[in-house]
Parts: C-alpha cells; sequence; structure tokens
C-alpha cells in the first residue's frame, strides 16, 4: 500500500472528527487540527509530486459485487492533489482569523476538512463509483456549509437549492455510469475502473459504439455540469455566497466546482473516442456559459455575487477548453487544467480579500455602499486587485497566459474544422468573454476600491492584522508568477504538448478586446451611470437583473407550478384511493348481513373463526394423508 | 442449532415479558439485546468465512411425517442479514419503548413479534412460514389497536384484514403447490426445498395446469406485494405507520417492511422466471410507478411520519424493480447478479434506515411536543445532535452515497439498466423528486429561523443519543463496507442465479 498517496485524503478526513470532537472541548484547536491536516496532505501531495517521475500508481481492492476502490494518481492527479491542498490550506488558515468568533467553528472546520478530504477523494479514487461516492460528500458538505449559518432563512433555503440542483447532475452522471457499467460488465472484471476505461477507450468505444458512448459521456457531463455550475445548472451558485465567505473561497476556489472539470479531464479517452458531436457539446456548453454568466456578473451589486458569476465564466473556459481538444487531441486536457490551477489562485484570493473587506465591513456586500476602499484598506485591495487583473486577463499575471492560449487554441480548433460555421461560436463566444470578463471585473473593482466612500462602513473600515493576510499575499505571488510554468506545466501533463497560435488579427483583437473592457468598467465602476440603471426601466437591464428569468423558470415554473401540482395531485388520489379502499371494505361487511354478529370488529372473533378454519384444514389434511 | 435456541430464547422471553409484569420493560431490553448479540455472534460464526450460497444451520424435526410438516430451519446469507436486521430493530424498538407510556403487555407484543419475525426468517417449511407470516400480523394489530393515534380503530383493522387477504392467497398457493407435488410424485411435504426444487423442475412445471401455475405464482407475488408495499396494493400502509406508537411504527417500516422483500428474494426467487416477461414487465412498472408515485406523494404530506411512510414504500419499489429485472432477458448474468443482489441488500438496509429516521422523530415529538413540519422549524438551535441525526436518517434514506442506502440503490440502477432502458428517467425522477422533498423537510423542519412557539426545548442526550449513534454508525459502517452484508447475500443469489 502506498501510504503516502492513500494519506492525502486520509489525513483530512481522519482530522474531521477529531477537529469536532477536540472543539466541543476546546474550540481553538478544531482550526489547527484541520489546517494541519491538509498541511499534511499539501506534504504528502508534493512527496508524491517528486517520486512519481514518468509512472504512476494504481492500488485497488474490491469493495463490493465487482466493483472495486483504490487509488489512481497519473500527472493530471498530482497536479490537481498539489493545487486542492495547497489552496485549501490557504483558505484554512485565512478562516482562522475570519472565523475566529464563531460559536460553532468546531463544526465548520470539522465541515471544511470533510470538504477538501472528499475533494482529494474525487481526484485520486481508482474507480467511478468511489469517485461518485467521494463526489456526493463533496456535494453534501457544500450542503452544510452554505446553509452553515442556519438560521438564515436565506441560508438554509439556498443550501437546500445547492444540493437539489447538483442532484439533478448528479441523476445524469448516474445514469451515464449505469449505461457504462451494465454495457462493460462481464466483459471487464471492473467495470467502473478508471485506467480500465481509460486505457482501453478504443475497446470500449467499440463495444458499446461510438454513438451510445457519447450518449453516455453527455450524461457524464450532465453531473459535471451541476457540480461545476455550468449552463443551465449555474442557478445554485449565486445564492451559495449565504454561506461563510471562506466557504465561498473553498467552493469556488479547490474543493467543489473544478470536480466537473476533473472529471471529464479524468475520463478524457472517452470523450475522444466516441462520436465527436459529444465534445462539441462540451465546448458549446464552456463557451456559451463563458459569455452568458459574464454579461451577468456587470448587473449585479454584490460583491460575492459578481465572483460567483465569474465562477462560472471562468470555468467556461475550462469546459471549453476541454471540449475544444475534440479536433486537437487531449492537450484540452493541459490547457483546462492550468486554467484551473490559475483561477484556483486568483479566485480564492479573490475570495479572501473580500472576506476580509466583509470582516472590515460589518458583512456588508453591496457594492453601492462601498467606495474608497484602496485608501482605507490598503494591502487588501492591493491583494485584490492583484485578483482583479488575473482574473480580467491582464499581463503579466498568469490568467493573461491561461485564457490567452485557450482563446487561441479554439481558433485553431475552427481552422482544423475546415473553417465549419459551427466551429467558430466557441472562438466568438469565448474572445468576447474576455471583454465580458474585463468589463466587470473593473466595474466591481472600481465601485469598491476607487472614488469616495459612499457609507459610514466604508469611510471607517480598516485592514485586517498583517498574519491574517499572509495566506493572501502567497495566492497573490502564485497568481502573479505562475504564468512564467505555462510550457513547462503544460509539458507536464501531456508531453506531446505543441503551443497553438492564432493569426495577429484575432490576437489584438482580444487585446483590444480586453483593453477597452477595463477602460468600459473602470467609468462605469467611478461615474454615476450605474445608479441610474436601476432606477430606469430599461428592458435589457432588466432581463440581466432578472438573471434570464432562468432562475425564475426553474423554481416557478419547474417547481412551483410544475411538481408541487403534480405531487398535490398525487397525494390527491392517494387520499381517495384510501377512502375508496375502505369504503368497498365497508360495502363488504355490510353486504355480508348474515355474518353481521362476526363482523362485530372484536378480534377474538376473528381468531375463533381462523382457528377453526385452520383446525378443518388440517383435520382434512391428516385424513387426506391417512388414506394414503 | 444455534439458531433454533435462539428463536426459542426470544418465544420464552415473549411469555417471560407478559409474566413480568412490573419488570417487563428492562427485562424485554436485555433480553432483545441479548438476541441481538446472539445473532451477531452466529453471523460471524456461520457467515463471516466460508459461506457460498445455499443454507447453514439446517435442521429437520418430524412433527407429522405422514403429511409433510417437519419444523425445519435454514438460514442463508439474505436471511441472515434480515435477521441482523430483526435484532437491530426490535432492540431499539423495546429501548425506545418507555415503561410510564405503556404497560408490560406492550413488551410481551413486542417480543412475540420479534419471535414471529425470526421464526419467519429460519423456517424451512411453509406451514410454518405461513404461521409466522400471521403471527408476526396479530402483536402489531394490537399494537396499534390499543396504543394508536385517534383513529387506531379503524386503521388497525383495516391493516389487519388488508393483510390478512394477501396471506390468504398465499396460503392457497401453499395448499394447491403441495396437492400438486403430491400428484406428481405421490409425497406429501410443505418441506420448501422439496417444493421450491419442483418448481425449478422442467418436468413438474409443465406438467402443472397453466391456471394452476399462475394461480400459485400469483397467490405468492400478490402477499409479498402488499407486505412490501407496492402500488397499488399499499392503501393499509400510510394510515398504519402514522396511527401506530412510535415503537410500532419502527417495528412496521424496519422489520415488517423486509417480510415482503424477504417473501420475493427468499423464498420464490428461485422460480421467479416462471411469472413469465409479461409479469415480470408488470412487476418492473410496478416498482418504477412506486418509486416515482410515493415519491411524488410524500412530497405533500405535512406530517414527518407520514411523509417518510412515503418514503419507506418508495424505497421499496427499487426491491420490486430489482427482483423483476433480474429475470428479465436479455439480462447478463453479471447484471442480474448485482440487482439481485442489491435488491437484498436494499431490504435490509432500508429497515435500519427506517429505525434512524423514525426513532429521531419520535425523540422529536418527544421534546418539541410535534412530529408536523409546519409546526418545526429551526430546532436545530437547541437540539444539534437530534437534528444532524435526523439528517443523516434522511440523508440515507435518499441514497447519500457513503452511507447505506446507495450501495442497494446503486446497484439496482446499475444492473436494471439493461432491462428498463431509458425508462431510467422515471427512476432517476423518483429519486430526484425523493431528494428533494427530504432536504425540504429537513429545511423547514430543523434549520431556518427558529420556532418560538415550541418553547424552550432541550437535545437528546445519554441512552437515546448513544442509540441514535450506534444505529448511525451501523449505517454508516454499511455504507463504506458494505460487503458485510453484501459478501454473504451475493453468495446466495449467485447460488440461484
Amino acid at each position: 500500500m502506498d501510504f503516502a498517496v492513500w494519506f492525502i485524503f486520509l489525513s483530512p478526513l481522519l482530522a474531521s472528527p477529531i477537529a469536532l470532537v477536540t472543539g466541543m472541548r476546546k474550540i481553538r484547536l478544531a482550526g489547527i487540527i484541520s489546517s494541519a491536516s491538509i498541511a499534511i496532505s499539501f506534504i504528502l501531495s508534493g512527496y508524491v509530486y517528486l517520486t512519481i517521475g514518468s509512472s504512476t500508481i494504481h492500488e485497488s481492492y474490491s469493495w463490493f459485487a465487482n466493483l472495486s476502490y483504490g487509488v489512481y494518481v497519473d500527472h493530471l492527479a498530482v497536479v490537481m492533489v498539489l493545487m486542492v491542498s495547497f489552496v485549501s490550506l490557504m483558505i484554512h488558515l485565512f478562516a482562522t482569523y475570519y472565523m475566529k468568533e464563531d460559536p460553532k467553528k468546531h463544526v465548520y472546520f470539522a465541515e471544511t476538512a470533510l470538504f477538501t478530504s472528499a475533494m482529494l477523494g474525487v481526484i485520486l479514487s481508482s474507480n467511478l463509483v468511489i469517485l461518485f461516492l467521494f463526489w456526493e460528500i463533496v456535494g453534501l458538505c457544500s450542503y452544510l456549509l452554505i446553509g452553515f449559518w442556519y438560521f438564515k432563512p436565506n441560508a438554509a433555503s439556498a443550501a437546500k437549492k445547492a444540493f437539489i440542483v447538483t442532484r439533478v447532475g448528479d441523476m445524469s452522471l448516474i445514469i451515464g455510469l449505469a449505461i457504462l457499467y451494465s454495457s462493460l460488465s462481464g466483459t471487464y472484471a471492473d467495470p467502473l475502473s478508471i485506467p480500465t476505461l481509460i486505457g482501453n477507450a478504443p475497446a470500449v468505444a467499440a463495444l458499446i459504439g461510438p454513438g451510445k458512448l457519447a450518449l453516455v459521456t453527455i450524461f457524464i457531463l450532465g453531473g459535471a455540469i451541476g457540480k461545476s455550475a455550468q449552463f443551465p445548472l449555474h442557478v445554485w451558485i449565486p445564492d451559495a455566497m449565504e454561506g461563510p465567505t471562506t466557504v465561498s473561497a473553498l467552493i469556488h476556489a479547490a474543493t467543489m466546482v473544478t470536480a466537473g472539470v476533473y472529471l471529464i479531464a479524468r475520463i478524457f479517452p472517452l470523450f475522444l473516442d466516441s462520436a465527436s458531436f459529444s465534445l462539441y457539446v462540451v465546448a458549446f456548453i464552456g463557451a456559451f456559459t463563458a459569455i452568458y454568466s459574464g454579461t451577468l456578473a456587470w448587473v449585479m451589486n454584490d460583491v460575492k455575487r459578481v465572483l460567483a458569476y465569474s465562477t462560472i465564466s471562468q470555468i467556461g473556459y475550462m469546459m471549453a477548453a476541454l471540449g475544444i481538444g475534440g479536433i486537437i487531441g487531449s492537450a484540452g486536457v493541459s490547457l483546462a487544467l492550468y486554467q484551473l490551477v490559475v483561477h484556483a489562485f486568483f479566485k480564492a484570493l479573490l475570495f479572501l480579500s473580500a472576506g476580509a473587506i466583509l470582516i472590515a465591513l460589518m458583512d456588508l456586500r453591496d457594492l453601492r455602499e462601498m467606495g474608497g476602499l484602496w485608501r482605507r484598506m490598503p494591502w487588501t485591495v492591493s491583494l485584490m486587485f492583484i485578483g482583479a487583473i488575473t482574473l480580467a486577463g491582464i499581463p503579466p499575471a498568469a490568467g493573461f497566459f491561461s485564457k490567452g492560449a485557450i482563446v487561441d487554441a479554439s481558433w485553431s480548433y475552427y481552422v482544423s474544422s475546415g473553417y465549419n460555421a459551427a466551429h467558430i461560436l466557441p472562438w466568438a463566444f469565448l474572445a468576447f468573454g474576455e471583454f465580458f470578463t474585463a468589463f466587470y471585473t473593473f466595474r466591481m473593482f472600481s465601485m469598491l476600491a476607487l472614488g469616495k466612500p459612499r457609507s459610514y462602513l466604508a469611510e471607517h473600515a480598516r485592514d485586517p492584522p498583517k498574519y491574517a493576510l499572509i495566506p493572501l499575499m502567497a495566492l497573490a505571488v502564485l497568481a502573479l508568477i505562475f504564468g512564467l510554468f505555462q510550457t513547462s506545466f503544460y509539458k507536464y501533463l501531456d508531453s506531446g504538448y505543441v503551443a497553438f497560435s492564432a493569426p495577429l488579427m484575432q490576437e489584438v483583437l482580444v487585446y483590444v478586446l480586453i483593453a477597452v473592457g477595463v477602460i468600459a468598467g473602470i467609468s462605469v465602476g467611478t461615474g454615476n451611470r450605474w445608479k441610474k440603471l436601476d432606477t430606469t426601466g430599461n428592458s435589457a437591464y432588466k432581463v440581466l437583473k432578472n438573471k434570464y428569468y432562468l432562475d425564475k423558470l426553474f423554481t416557478n415554473l419547474v417547481a412551483l407550478r410544475g411538481i408541487l401540482p403534480l405531487s398535490a395531485a398525487f397525494s390527491g388520489f392517494e387520499y381517495r384511493y384510501n377512502s375508496a379502499n375502505e369504503s368497498t371494505g365497508h360495502d363488504v361487511v355490510r353486504l355480508g348481513s348474515a355474518l353481521r354478529k362476526i363482523q362485530s370488529g372484536i378480534i377474538e372473533n376473528y381468531f375463533i373463526v381462523l382457528v377453526l378454519i385452520a383446525a378443518i384444514i388440517f383435520l382434512l389434511v391428516e385424513i387426506i394423508g391417512g388414506s394414503l | 442449532m444455534i439458531i433454533l435456541g435462539i428463536f426459542l430464547w426470544v418465544l420464552l422471553s415473549a411469555l417471560i415479558a407478559m409474566l413480568l409484569k412490573e419488570r417487563s420493560s428492562i427485562f424485554t431490553k436485555v433480553s432483545s439485546l441479548i438476541t441481538l448479540i446472539a445473532i451477531i455472534l452466529y453471523s460471524v460464526v456461520r457467515f463471516s468465512s466460508g459461506y457460498t450460497g445455499g443454507f447453514v444451520s439446517q435442521t429437520n424435526i418430524a412433527l407429522s411425517q405422514s403429511v409433510g410438516i417437519y419444523f425445519s430451519t435454514g438460514v442463508s446469507g439474505f436471511a441472515d442479514s434480515l435477521l441482523i436486521l430483526t435484532g437491530i430493530i426490535f432492540a431499539a424498538a423495546a429501548f425506545v419503548t418507555d415503561k410510564k407510556l405503556y404497560p408490560s403487555s406492550m413488551f410481551m407484543m413486542i417480543m412475540l413479534t420479534e419471535a414471529g419475525m425470526v421464526g419467519l426468517l429460519i423456517s424451512r417449511n411453509f406451514l410454518f412460514f405461513y404461521a409466522f407470516w400471521e403471527l408476526v400480523l396479530v402483536p402489531v394489530y394490537f399494537i396499534i389497536g390499543k396504543f394508536g393515534g385517534s383513529r387506531k380503530d379503524s386503521v388497525s383493522l383495516k391493516f389487519f384484514v388488508y393483510t390478512h387477504i394477501a396471506s390468504i392467497f398465499m396460503l392457497l398457493s401453499i395448499f394447491a403447490l403441495y396437492s400438486y407435488y403430491d400428484l406428481q410424485y405421490g409425497v406429501l411435504t410443505f418441506q420448501m426445498n422439496s417444493l421450491l426444487q419442483a418448481m425449478q423442475n422442467a418436468t413438474f412445471t409443465s406438467a402443472l395446469p397453466e391456471v394452476a401455475k399462475y394461480f400459485i405464482l400469483f397467490g405468492f407475488v400478490f402477499a409479498f406485494l402488499v407486505k412490501l408495499p407496492s402500488f397499488p396494493v399499499h392503501a393499509w400502509l400510510a394510515d398504519s405507520y402514522e396511527q401506530a406508537p412510535y415503537p410500532g411504527t419502527i417495528i412496521l417500516a424496519g422489520a415488517l417492511s423486509a417480510m415482503g422483500g424477504y417473501g420475493l428474494f427468499g423464498i420464490i426467487f428461485p422460480f421467479g422466471r416462471l411469472i413469465g416477461t409479461a409479469g415480470l414487465d408488470i412487476l418492473v412498472g410496478l416498482g418504477l410507478i412506486s418509486i416515482s408515485y410515493f415519491a411524488l406523494t410524500a412530497m405533500f404530506q405535512q406530517s414527518l411520519k407520514r411523509m417518510m411512510a412515503y418514503a419507506s414504500a418508495a424505497s421499496m419499489g427499487f426491491v420490486t424493480l430489482a427482483f423483476a429485472s433480474s429475470f428479465l432477458d436479455p439480462v447478463k448474468s453479471e447484471n442480474a447478479l448485482i440487482v439481485a443482489s442489491g435488491g437484498m441488500f436494499q431490504i435490509a438496509t432500508h429497515g435500519i434506515i427506517m429505525l434512524l429516521v423514525f426513532a429521531s422523530i419520535y425523540y422529536i415529538l418527544i421534546k418539541t411536543g410535534s412530529d408536523r413540519i409546519p409546526s418545526l422549524g429551526g430546532i436545530y438551535r437547541d437540539a444539534p445532535f437530534l437534528s444532524t441525526l435526523l439528517l443523516g436518517g434522511l440523508l440515507a434514506s435518499l441514497g447519500l452515497p457513503g452511507l447505506a442506502g446507495f450501495v442497494g440503490e446503486f446497484s439496482i440502477i446499475v444492473g436494471s439498466f439493461q432491462t428498463i432502458g431509458y425508462w431510467i428517467f422515471l427512476l432517476v425522477f423518483g429519486m430526484l423528486i425523493t431528494a428533494s422533498y427530504h432536504i425540504w423537510a429537513a429545511q423547514k423542519a430543523l434549520y431556518g429561523p427558529y420556532n418560538e412557539k415550541l418553547g424552550k426545548i432541550s437535545d437528546v442526550s445519554g441512552g437515546p443519543l448513544a442509540m441514535l449513534l450506534l444505529i448511525f454508525t451501523i449505517i454508516l459502517i454499511l455504507g463504506i463496507f458494505p460487503v458485510l452484508f453484501f459478501g454473504p447475500i451475493q453468495a446466495y443469489a449467485g447460488g440461484i442465479i
């Protein structure tokens, strides 16, 4: 047994109950125990990174039936565990400051340790069933943590929404697994084992048929869409901002939304060998989500919601990167993973600095009440600025390289499709998505940091103590310098990686879009025009404010006008069916007027009859038996 | 012989509990605990290694050889998992029964029901199987009728008559099978082994008149479907669960719900294929309808108890589905094996999950005075342990991986895909609704602002807390090491498929 690998996820898993129980006695210890366990995960991940070389580690044991459990580590998994354990550690360290006043922080730290452990489990699982198990525990932890402040009605309802919406995706995933299992059992001893699936992808495709396999992959994509908050199952994530900000950081950067991207990257060979429309769907959904939520983020006035929509959009880039791998080979995985890691650094940074600001502002989240914070909280806001330029894709920050490469690759995707019109859509969405990203990021940042304070709280905001900002500084440094490792990162995941390039015109167009976005964002954010938009009844603005009515569609139309009346109708029928059953019984009783005495409801009488009948039957049987 | 000893011990305990009057409460608690420990030790000895299917602990005591009445015992891997379930359920039911609220007759009836359950699970003679099947009904009838809610009289009668009618059909099937066996082989026997073997024998079944064959099959299947219960023969369920006192509900949902499933998988499983494609298709349909129908009905209930009654019925839909799809062509044997084992696993774990849910709701009722969703709210604030444990039960019931409910459901889903095809959408629709109302109920009852009308409430502590934690731990262990049950069950299923 390779203990180093197993303890990457076992360490926080074991720490979780320990933190809970010791926290009941000594509440301060909970945060230390959780953080230490994740530090161990990080150290072990580093050890595995150093020792794995170019091999893979695979250990599996029988779980039940012909399903197994175990670990499977290759370069993809190594990169992920390093990122998750590091970012989660930074968030935990900040949380010891952020949550220090909370009376239930031992519960919090137990849950975040479990959350991290579940995500590490998703990454290391060697079998899709076990991956699904951890996948659902990730969902459970997000449910518990979003609803951590359970007394807030919004938090309780956001937690419910997150659970149910991701559950929709999970059901899709389970259908995919069912088809995969029922087609492969018998042929393979361990039909859902990941190494088996990715090692024999062409054979699997031949066995199932490329068309049906594409269907399987699309069902699996459905699960990824739910967990990674892609269109149309992204509706849970903006509401999920009701949880503590450090939880948002965990969900968005390290432990949840990247799981969907990782799942697709994990079984990418299946996507490659299935009919080509499956990867086109991935590319399209990713690219569409990137621009879709980019358009929504700029009308939000809640700082955390802006960040939430930016996550949806940035994950869209990762999905698109995976999808465009359909034509350009498995390089999609490298592109997506690089964006994923960079995103984890800057999104954790943004959320943690937002958390520091929210503490200073007594949990005031409305951008309209902020302003001028750069002067009042110079350290925090400067760190946030680094996050913002990385998000917006401005050099030299790493976001410029990670997204630029994806946009370039999407152009190659279009070119290699033979200039097929449908294949230009990903490029168009992603390139214009760059504009929106720059725009909403700098609108948010300038509303928050520039100008004059617009509330008493903003006027009196102060930086948190410097030690609390150390994790943020570490993240900021990585966000700034990680661009240096771009090529070596790609090569680590895919040794045959060749860089993509787009024609100069397209490159320049993207730079111009980013620059225009930044300027527009700053001018909107510092000016007064955004105030008017709220009051004037601009219909396009209204559509955006209502998030394209998609939330309303789900909650009003599907849940309130679809499922609930259906449920009412069924229980109404059930009630009538019950009474009909009872009245049939009564009618029978009435019909048997001759037997009125027996039907008196006195149970002893029933028993006399029962015993008599049994006795007669025995007698008969005995007589027949004797005659034979 | 060990298992016979356990059975006699339970039967004896029922008598002692009746005689003891004052101390029957403590006696029942201890004796049901001893039973549980004995069953677990027995299982470890017999099933932890070396079990390869079939029946162990076979004994035959001839009572009336000429007509084939024996007291025969035999325990399969599946029956053993249900024996453990029975031990757990009744120990817990005895534990939650407060002696201040119930007279000694209540404890006697709990033990008598347990005796019936154990007898039912170990019997390998149809006559005794039937006798125990009926024996279980009687004390439960009294539990509902004497200690139930406001509509106890009509509900207990309905429960008794409904399930009794179904059992009569089974009795007739048994007699029919008995007579035809005599006709062909000239031997009178109620022995299950002989009769079941005959039903698997092509020469025997082809000599059976078609009518008789379907009559026999119908009697069994009907009795078991009512007991599960499956749509549309479920009308006794919700009222009985709701009107029964909580110990009764725990017994009904935990142990008695396993009877129907045991009938399907433990009794008629070897000749299930005889039902024929059309009949099996109907069963698949009933299973799928049950899952969605009960889920949608449950969603609208205001009482936690009634809601979970429907949830219990919905998870039994998986059992019907599993049973039928393990025979439908063109199933690969691997898929049939996992779906059948999953169905049996589902039966066993469902009882434990329902135990946790109903026991937690019972303590919520004791602490707050209400088990209706609208009159609760925010009780997590004052009762965090109780709320978390109920949440744990709800999560297990909706099939969260890591907890026991997932293993059965997952096996059934992946194993049945080949027979149900894209009807799987109906299945996952049901599961989605299930998840929704479970989480919705948790949100309304446990979280959100505290309902100040409840006044000051206290959390569970001491014995009840330890018991609930223990049950949750069992669910967790079975979710992580399902092979504890799954291994023997799969060996049993493998011996038949």
